[in-house]
């Protein structure tokens, strides 16, 4: 099988802190690939030594085949930064055109493909417009079709759904499922593991620059499982803190509120909870064994104050400056 | 799709710096104020020509011999003034005061026996300009000239006979060859072709820096740097903004031209005989003239753009730009100062060594070119010194680029500088 990205042992250091350390990883063709971890975890130098935008200390990238480097190919390969950005005072349809032009798309056909996706992304009448007139969501709309519009058979894309709206981040994951159905390989960061369980067929799991797990979604949850429970309350929770608090039932908690995660302890009977559950007279909305949550595996693996991080700590200010990651 | 075409990546940057350039307000701003400016001269030259020139002066006559009528007559006989006699009084010189301010006279004379005997004479006006002066002084010492001789017993006559204007026919040897021309005119023609290198290349250079700014901080550079090469980037900024300029100068040029052969129009217009304004005289500028200008203008455009490229490489916002630029801009400055000592003596040694130093020569070169006061061979060794300085300081620009742009945060220190070059 083809593998466009392949990762052998790089390393990356700046300024006397090692960024990424010793990584491996392998996208192979046709699957959307998670690159997943906290913030300074590593993913933006990883996907940056990728694309040939910084150089690796030691070990290689393989890109398509060869060692040559993302410019190289950048016909074939559509990148999406973190750090986002368009000229603000150009108009939407000129940007996206001159921005294919740059990865060797014919004006004609540029601008035909910009208005289509334009139209499909609901930005058409828009085109004409100063970028800088266009709100934050639409703009990375603009420059997620930006990253796609010289139909690349790999895109790699950095945080593509940080900063949006419920709804335009849902338009863009259908689009990046439509992008994989096609045939495409999709390859890109996020520190949202709901995201990542979705879409993911892969997934790799690094923390201070090291990979903890990879593998395809079920093997990760299959390495990582236990048996879990989902519960949720109607209302009144009862006793169910008790409940919880019994560790020869409970392992382990993630208490949200109105919602929970548990992990069994072993030898623990789901159907025993359930009973203590409903006696201690609280009401249940959802009560459900299943595998663990991508959050849950990476809150154990990573550590509890990393994933808190991760999950506010998202928008904006991280990853300006080089020497962070 | 697969193959990538770099010749096609670098024409579309050109592309885009050129076209987002001129579709910008302040291009088309400065692209009408410069005709609009050439425009308001003719007027003003056309206007001036209308007997706007003729000043009014009143002449308080305290000589004892009568000397203040023959100025008066003089005054008349040179078409500038038209003169009336004061006779000296008490409240004469107040009442005529009152006159200047009301501005029905443009000033008085007092002339006393002083100006026969010891060539004094009193001017008094709100407005001294320069070219009455001259004109009164010139008018006055031919009057005293006269006086003095007739004093002398000689025949009035004879000393209008033997006043006569000199006019020298000038010449000007250059590369060569001998063409019409003035000393006043190859000066101007130097000092305003310097004047507008140093403009172009200050103005359209600052424009490179601040759209490799914008670059960087929009943080599209990222995309950008995936697709091309920082170098292709670099070039394709300054070809496009040297296009723009050249656009610019290419408007002004065509109204330039337009605005001249409209003059005898405007001239009829404005109620004054077209032969009247044959004031504005452009200056025959041969072919080979141009040619220096041109290669120069292009050679030190792309000089200091590259050198305008890395500072805005390695600032992250417009305020650290300003100060980055600094030692950039003082280089540019030095020729911009030296530009009046260029045109007065374009063969001394000053002159030549700043037509030797690659950061001045893109200047100073053609300064001493039209003056024509350069052989062939420091021409080319101008030109070669300015070429090799281009690939040499390009090189170092493109590294610090290449590093720069991604960089944010603090501003790099010299050394750390010196490391972006080497690696």
């Amino acid at each position: 099988m083809f593998e466009p990205v392949v990762v052998d042992r790089v390393t990356k250091r700046f300024a006397g802190h090692t960024a990424v350390d010793a990584l491996s990883l392998t996208v192979s063709s046709g699957i959307i690939y998670g690159l997943l971890g906290p913030n300074g975890a590593g993913k933006t130098t990883t996907l940056r030594m990728i694309m040939d935008i910084y150089e690796p200390d030691e070990g290689t990238v393989r890109l398509l085949g060869t060692v040559a480097g993302g410019r190289t190919h950048s016909a074939r390969i559509g990148y999406l930064p973190e750090e986002r950005g368009l000229y603000p005072k150009m108009r939407v349809l000129d940007v996206l055109v001159f921005l294919a032009e740059a990865k060797g798309v014919g004006r004609r056909v540029a601008r035909a493909r910009a208005l289509e996706w334009l139209d499909r992304l609901g930005l058409a009448d828009w085109r004409l417009r100063k970028v800088s007139d266009l709100s934050r969501g639409m703009q990375q709309k603009v420059q997620f079709i930006s990253t796609v519009l010289h139909d690349p058979e790999l895109v790699i894309l950095d945080e593509p759904f940080s900063g949006l709206d419920p709804v335009n981040s849902q338009v863009l994951r259908d689009t990046v499922v439509d992008y994989r159905r096609r045939g495409k390989t999709v390859l890109f960061s996020t520190h949202i593991m709901e995201h990542a369980e979705q879409l993911c067929d892969r997934i790799c799991i690094i923390a201070r620059g090291k990979k903890l797990v990879d593998g395809t979604l079920g093997e990760v949850k299959q390495q990582h499982g236990g048996k879990h429970v989902f519960v949720a309350f109607d209302g009144s929770q009862g006793g169910a803190a008790r409940v919880f608090a019994d560790r020869r039932l409970v392992a382990k908690l993630q208490d949200f509120g109105q919602q929970a995660e548990l992990e069994l302890a072993s030898g623990a009977d789901a159907q025993e909870i359930l009973k203590a559950l409903v006696d201690s007279g609280a009401r249940l909305a959802r009560f459900e064994l299943a595998s663990p949550s991508l959050h849950k595996i990476f809150v154990d693996l990573v550590g509890p104050e990393a994933a808190t991080a991760a999950a506010t700590g998202d928008q904006g200010g991280h990853g300006g400056d080089a020497t962070r990651a | 799709m697969g193959e990538t075409r770099p010749v096609h990546k670098i024409w579309a940057i050109i592309r885009r710096e050129f076209v987002e350039r001129v579709r910008s307000k302040w291009f088309w701003v400065s692209a009408i104020l410069g005709p609009v400016l050439f425009a308001g001269i003719i007027v003003f030259q056309i206007v001036q020509s209308l007997g706007g020139a003729v000043r009014n002066v009143a002449v308080v006559d305290s000589s004892s011999i009568g000397v203040g009528g023959r100025v008066v007559e003089a005054l008349n006989a040179s078409n500038a003034f038209r003169a009336t006699l004061a006779p000296a009084g008490r409240h004469v010189v107040d009442s005529l005061k009152d006159l200047v301010e009301a501005k029905q006279l443009h000033g008085f004379l007092i002339v006393t026996n002083d100006l026969v005997e010891t060539g004094r004479a009193e001017y008094r006006a709100s407005n001294l300009g320069m070219q009455t002066i001259e004109a009164l002084q010139r008018t006055l010492s031919r009057l005293v000239v006269k006086v003095r001789l007739e004093q002398k017993g000689v025949n009035p006559e004879v000393v209008d006979w033997a006043q006569i204007r000199i006019s020298l026919h000038q010449k000007k040897i250059f590369h060569g060859g001998t063409v019409e021309g003035n000393a006043t005119q190859s000066f101007l023609t130097a000092y305003f072709m310097a004047i507008l290198l140093f403009m172009a290349i200050l103005l359209y250079g600052v424009n490179v820096m601040s759209s490799v700014l914008e670059e960087k901080t929009t943080r599209i550079i990222e995309v950008l740097v995936s697709s091309v090469r920082p170098f292709q980037l670099m070039l394709g900024k300054i070809f496009g903004a040297g296009a723009v300029s050249f656009f610019q100068f290419f408007i002004w040029g065509v109204s330039a031209r337009v605005l001249l052969s409209l003059r005898g129009p405007i001239a009829r217009a404005l109620g004054a005989s077209p032969a009247d304004v044959q004031t504005i005289v452009l200056p025959h500028i041969p072919a080979a003239t141009m040619a220096v200008f041109i290669a120069f203008f292009l050679g030190g455009f792309f000089l200091y753009s590259a050198m305008f490229a890395a500072v805005g490489a390695m600032s992250s916002n417009e305020q650290e730009a300003r100060q980055a630029q600094q030692p950039v801009t003082i280089l540019l400055m030095i020729s911009y100062l030296s530009i009046l000592g260029l045109t007065n003596d374009p063969s001394s040694t000053f002159a030549k060594t700043l037509s030797l130093v690659p950061f001045t020569t893109p200047i100073a070169t053609p300064v001493r070119w039209t003056a024509g006061s350069m052989p062939m061979w420091e021409l080319m060794t101008s030109l070669v010194i300015l070429a090799l300085a281009i690939v040499g300081v390009t090189w170092v620009a493109a590294r610090i680029y290449r590093v720069g742009i991604l960089m944010t945060g603090k501003r790099p220190n010299l050394k750390e500088l010196m490391r972006w070059v080497r690696a």
